[in-house]
């Protein structure tokens, strides 16, 4: 006797696919029904038996699309009703949206064979997408995920197009984002005016190609936003570009055609390839093999033995690098900290200095987004920036919600990223930047907003770091104004541990565990900038333990800025001759004279590595954030030796003494021991200091967050460490390290300790 | 200075006893004698007419005495400023001191006489005082209160309600001079040569101003505590209008600018003390700026930025490497948020 039944399917299940391949599995099981979006989800409606409805289930959540991610499903009888046929029926969603947003994935092979084979009628075509792939965040502006909701909705489908849609056996049935070259997307190839110079569709990648190969720089608009490109074995262009992008030292990263390329060049581990073929095609950073690369190393990444290596995100990108085949830099399309660039005339007006050649495109994009940075220790995956294919959904939480939703986390200032929670779903923002800058500030500002209307939410609460100058505070309290909500401002180091605790469910833990936190400033509790903290966590309470050493910090901003400060308001009283030469004569008497009357202490472990960058004379004056911390970590790596030195040996542990570490360091060089060496122990000497203080005090559980731990050497080393001593140690995992993490460790810690919100 | 038979300023002295009328006589009423001082009744008699201008301030600096100047000097051109910055023509201050005992009778006396110098530049009479003294240790030096009274020029029309989009902004000087001057003695920061406070009296200038221009200034404000930014800031905010200014346009002068470089200081939250800020008319801009350039107190003004109806309530800093910043409020002090 059938029946009917309603099956409900939540998590990332709109633009993956989802209802096409229910539809198939339904037609296999002969079974007829409905299939559509919701605002929970995708919901099914079935005539079946109780046996066939089960069993159909079960194939569902095993054989989901592989892009597709299911948090939840659950199937109900419900009222008889006929169906005479199984269909997908348009959207309905007659409530707020509460269902997480899809990401951008990578082209897929299938679409990638497709543009490469001369007979395909999308042999060549640029925006090739199926229900596998293609741009899904970067071009929502409503939801559910629905062709007329995304901004692919501004090129209606050609014929051709419409009967792939509709066709239930082929690959982009129900395909949102289907376009062929007669529906609409353009490409446009533009010198540094902004004028056309190639009228010819077919023509254009091939002539940007050209002129890749030929010297000149070009800013190209992928899918995400734009790229800035040249040969990365053009010494002359590349530095050309670091001219005119006023951008003396940061490393590019760089395009490869291929993943046997990149074999060749590099050394890939499974776990690399993984990742850099994924639907996420990140930025790995990879090490090279000891040979001579067909790369210009110095001028791509000064000083720096790793670099940034990315595979093809978009059907362009992959026509792009098939007729170049050779690696470029490719770069995000900004100016100054200023956010990527998705505008073309925006574009123009703002890289018309920078680049020889534009090659737009017409698709308009509403959620720009930079290519997210990924490494690795090891086995240990270290997200270095969130965003296309990572942001904005954070998927492994309990579902929250009741009082604990409508709550809007602000984050910090340098790594900007928010994170909402309208519902029972949490929503991490992709890193935006440094909100000193009025456009990253206004992106920034205006995404908050679209996600209020996305989702048809006002935060009841808005959470904030402590640090009262923060861009994101003010803005915080701002909005707190604006839609009346309660504003809650959370320690910045506090939410860094928390997000590690939320990250891996230990809230509820009930053994205490240690929370090391290091990173480069923030606001403390006793008016202090703190950076080298010790929490203690146990029970929803979180208290501070101990940190390292207080030190003055100087000049504001400055002292950030140059390592050089660092070591001297560091080095001990008797020693602090070494830095001399450093300084002219005038800054020298003026630091000095500072330094008796200065009150603002830190105990920033981010300062540390710049000081000990600086004794070690890798870099005085920071042309970029992380300068230092990166040269030192190159340098520790370039050490082959397993002689390794703890700088604090014999040292009590209840209080890191940072002098005492300089001082057997600059020790150890007058020694003439060599710089790799005490670069690596240096870094050694920093986890002997975790499982230390793990084992003085008596805790199995170590929690580390951070930008500090974004240094891989440290991680290998604390992982190592850890193994032998039995002590567990937690990193973030699906989300950044550094500052970029606070707006949803801000909601943790709001949740968990404020609210006790046990899990 | 007068011959008196004590050398530091004791409690009796503001006790309104016999040591006060010594000080006060053979001092304060001797050296700023006018008409109406000379009086000596319990307030001053003053003929006005048509729209006064009234403002009070309070004179705190560590330390009292600077390159460019001292406390004295700075407490009659401040209100002087503040005055003018009314659109007013300043004509009678009063002038208050608290002195913690202990305060060496040549140093009231060199305050007293910058006073004095002071009031005649700018134009101005004391006309009503108070002198009162407290204990070591419940003050620090001294403090000066000063407030004026003016009248407001007819050809003036000064307030924020006429901020127009469009509207360009004159700085009439080289900024953060003061503030660094004052850091730089406070902290002891030594540097290759000394920079001076910038402190000094804008009435006349001002006056020329609105003789010449008249409405087309339409409002004017002196960028003291909190510096440039803060200034525009709290305008932007008044007024909901959206300010933009040109880190290349903004006049500094080198040894100023490598001391904030040094200090890790923004300029534009350091005080000045003998600058103003001019809003106006898009159309008279240019002549404005030359006629006030032709002024001593003007030579180095400068366009320094628009009024935008973009980002309302903003100020956005274009820099000069490009990028545009956002200038906040800073509540405290300029704390490293670089990460
Ligand atoms: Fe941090
Ligand atoms: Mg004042
Ligand atoms: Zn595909
Ligand atoms: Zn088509």
């Amino acid at each position: 006797m059938p029946q009917t039944f309603q099956l409900t399917i939540t998590g990332q299940v709109q633009g993956v696919g989802f209802r096409p391949f229910i539809y198939k599995l339904a037609k296999k099981f002969g079974l007829k029904g409905r299939v559509g979006n919701n605002e929970n989800g995708v919901l099914i409606f079935i005539n079946a038996t109780t046996k066939t409805a089960n069993a159909f289930l079960k194939n569902v959540v095993e054989e989901a699309p592989g892009v597709s991610k299911i948090q939840s499903h659950s199937f109900r009888e419900v009222p008889f009703q006929e169906f005479i046929d199984f269909k997908i029926i348009a959207s309905t969603a007659e409530h707020q949206i509460n269902i997480p947003l899809t990401p951008d994935f990578a082209v897929c092979d299938s679409c990638k064979q497709e543009i490469r084979e001369k007979n395909n009628r999308r042999h060549g075509y640029a925006f090739t997408t199926c229900t596998n792939c293609g741009p899904r965040y970067a071009v929502t502006n409503k939801y559910p995920f629905e062709r007329t909701n995304t901004t692919v909705n501004d090129f209606g489908m050609c014929p051709a197009c419409t009967k792939e849609y509709r066709d239930p056996e082929y690959r982009r049935f129900h395909s949102q984002t289907n376009t062929c070259i007669d529906c609409g997307i353009q490409l446009i190839l533009q010198d540094a005016t902004g004028k056309d110079i190639e009228d010819n569709q077919e023509k254009i990648i091939q002539k940007a190609a050209d002129l890749i190969r030929k010297g000149c720089i070009l800013a190209l608009k992928n899918t995400n936003g734009y790229l800035i490109c040249c040969d990365a074995n053009n010494a002359r262009a590349i530095e050309l570009l670091r001219e005119r992008k006023q951008r003396p030292s940061k490393p590019f990263a760089i395009l490869y055609p291929s993943m046997d390329r990149i074999k060749t060049d590099f050394e890939v581990t499974s776990e690399e390839e993984g990742m850099l073929l994924s639907p996420v095609a990140p930025i790995v950073i990879l090490n090279p093999k000891k040979r001579k690369l067909d790369l210009k190393r110095e001028q791509i990444a000064p000083g720096l033995q790793r670099l940034g290596v990315m595979l093809p995100s978009s059907s362009l990108l992959t026509l792009l690098m098939d007729s170049l085949n050779i690696p470029i830099v490719a770069t995000s399309g900004n100016i100054h900290g200023s956010p990527i660039i998705a505008d073309q005339k925006e574009a123009v007006e703002k890289l018309s200095d920078v680049v020889d050649y534009f090659l737009h495109h017409n698709l308009r994009i509403s959620f720009p987004q930079d290519d997210s940075v990924i490494r690795f220790a090891d086995n240990h995956k270290i997200i270095n920036r969130r965003s296309r294919g990572l942001a904005p959904n954070y998927l492994e939480q309990e579902k929250t919600g009741g009082e604990m939703s409508k709550i809007l986390a602000m984050g910090a200032h340098l790594k900007s990223t928010f994170t909402f929670v309208p519902n029972s779903n949490i929503y991490v923002s992709q890193y935006f930047g440094n909100l000193d800058n009025y456009d990253v500030t206004n992106r920034f500002g205006q995404s908050i907003f679209q996600f209020g209307k996305l989702f048809e939410t006002e935060p009841r609460t808005i959470l904030i770091d402590s640090h009262p100058n923060y861009q994101s505070s003010i803005i915080g309290e701002e909005l707190a104004e604006t839609w009346k909500s309660n504003i809650v401002s959370v320690q910045h180091h506090k939410a860094h541990f928390a997000s590690v605790l939320g990250e891996h469910h230990l809230f509820g833990t009930e053994e205490k565990i240690l929370g090391v936190v290091w990173d480069g400033t923030g606001w403390g509790d006793d008016q202090a900038i703190w950076g080298g903290e010790f929490f203690s966590y146990e029970k929803y309470t979180m208290q501070r333990l101990t940190h390292f050493e207080y030190v003055d910090w100087l000049a504001s901003d400055k002292m950030a800025k140059e390592p050089r400060l660092s070591l001297f308001s560091m080095l001990d009283k008797e020693e602090v001759d070494v830095c001399k030469h450093k300084f002219s004569e005038t800054e020298w008497k003026v630091y000095n004279q500072m330094l008796k009357k200065n009150i603002l202490k830190t105990s920033s472990v981010g300062r540390l590595f710049d000081a000990v960058a600086s004794l070690l004379n890798l870099i005085d004056i920071s042309t970029y954030e992380g300068e230092a911390a990166m040269l030192l970590e190159n340098l520790a790596q370039t050490y082959t030796g397993k002689d390794f030195i703890d700088f604090l040996e014999g040292e009590k542990y209840e209080w890191v003494h940072i002098r005492t570490i300089l001082t057997k360091m600059n020790e150890s060089m007058v020694a003439g021991m060599s710089r790799e060496q005490i670069a690596n122990s240096f870094i050694h000497t920093l986890a002997l200091v975790i499982i230390k203080m793990a084992k003085n005090n008596n805790f199995r559980q170590v929690a580390c967050s951070g930008g500090v731990f974004q240094n891989a050497l440290l991680i290998s080393k604390l992982v190592y460490l850890g193994k032998k001593s039995k002590i567990k140690l937690r990193f973030n995992r699906i989300l950044s390290s550094n500052d970029e993490n606070i707006s949803f460790g801000q909601l943790c810690y709001y949740q968990h300790i404020k609210n006790k919100i046990c899990v | 200075m007068p011959i008196l038979d004590f050398d530091i300023i004791t409690l009796g002295h503001g006790s309104g006893g016999m040591l006060t009328n010594k000080l006060l006589d053979s001092g304060v009423f001797d050296l700023l004698s006018n008409d109406i001082l000379d009086e000596r009744h319990d307030g001053a008699f003053l003929e006005l007419h048509g729209k006064i201008a009234f403002s009070t301030d309070s004179f705190l600096v560590s330390p009292i005495f600077f390159p460019g100047g001292n406390i004295g000097e700075l407490a009659v051109n401040g209100t002087v400023n503040d005055l003018a910055m009314c659109g007013a023509s300043p004509k009678y201050l009063s002038l208050s001191f608290i002195i913690e005992e202990g305060l060496p009778v040549k140093d009231f006396w060199e305050i007293l006489v910058s006073i004095k110098i002071a009031c005649e530049k700018a134009g101005v009479k004391i006309v009503t005082g108070d002198t009162k003294v407290v204990e070591k240790g419940k003050g620090d030096k001294i403090f000066i209160n000063t407030s004026g009274v003016g009248t407001i020029n007819p050809k003036a029309n000064i307030g924020k309600k006429n901020i127009q989009i469009g509207d360009k902004i004159i700085v009439s000087g080289n900024i953060a001079s003061h503030g660094m001057a004052i850091l730089s003695v406070r902290e002891g920061l030594e540097f290759d040569s000394e920079i001076q406070s910038d402190t000094t009296y804008l009435n006349h200038c001002v006056e020329d101003l609105l003789n010449n221009f008249g409405t087309d200034i339409h409002l004017l404000t002196d960028p003291t505590r909190g510096g440039v930014a803060t200034v525009l800031k709290e305008i932007a905010e008044a007024t909901a209008v959206g300010i933009e200014i040109y880190q290349k346009n903004l006049p500094i002068d080198d040894q100023v600018a490598s001391a904030c470089e040094l200090l890790g200081l923004d300029s534009l939250y350091v005080a000045n003390e003998g600058l103003f800020i001019a809003f106006v008319s898009e159309e008279k801009a240019a002549v404005i700026l030359e006629k006030l350039r032709q002024d001593t107190k003007g030579r180095n003004a400068k366009i320094i930025g628009t009024v935008v109806a973009n980002h309302p309530k903003q100020v956005v800093l274009e820099s000069a490497i490009g990028g545009k910043r956002v200038i906040s409020m800073l509540p405290g002090e300029q704390l490293p948020r670089i990460c």
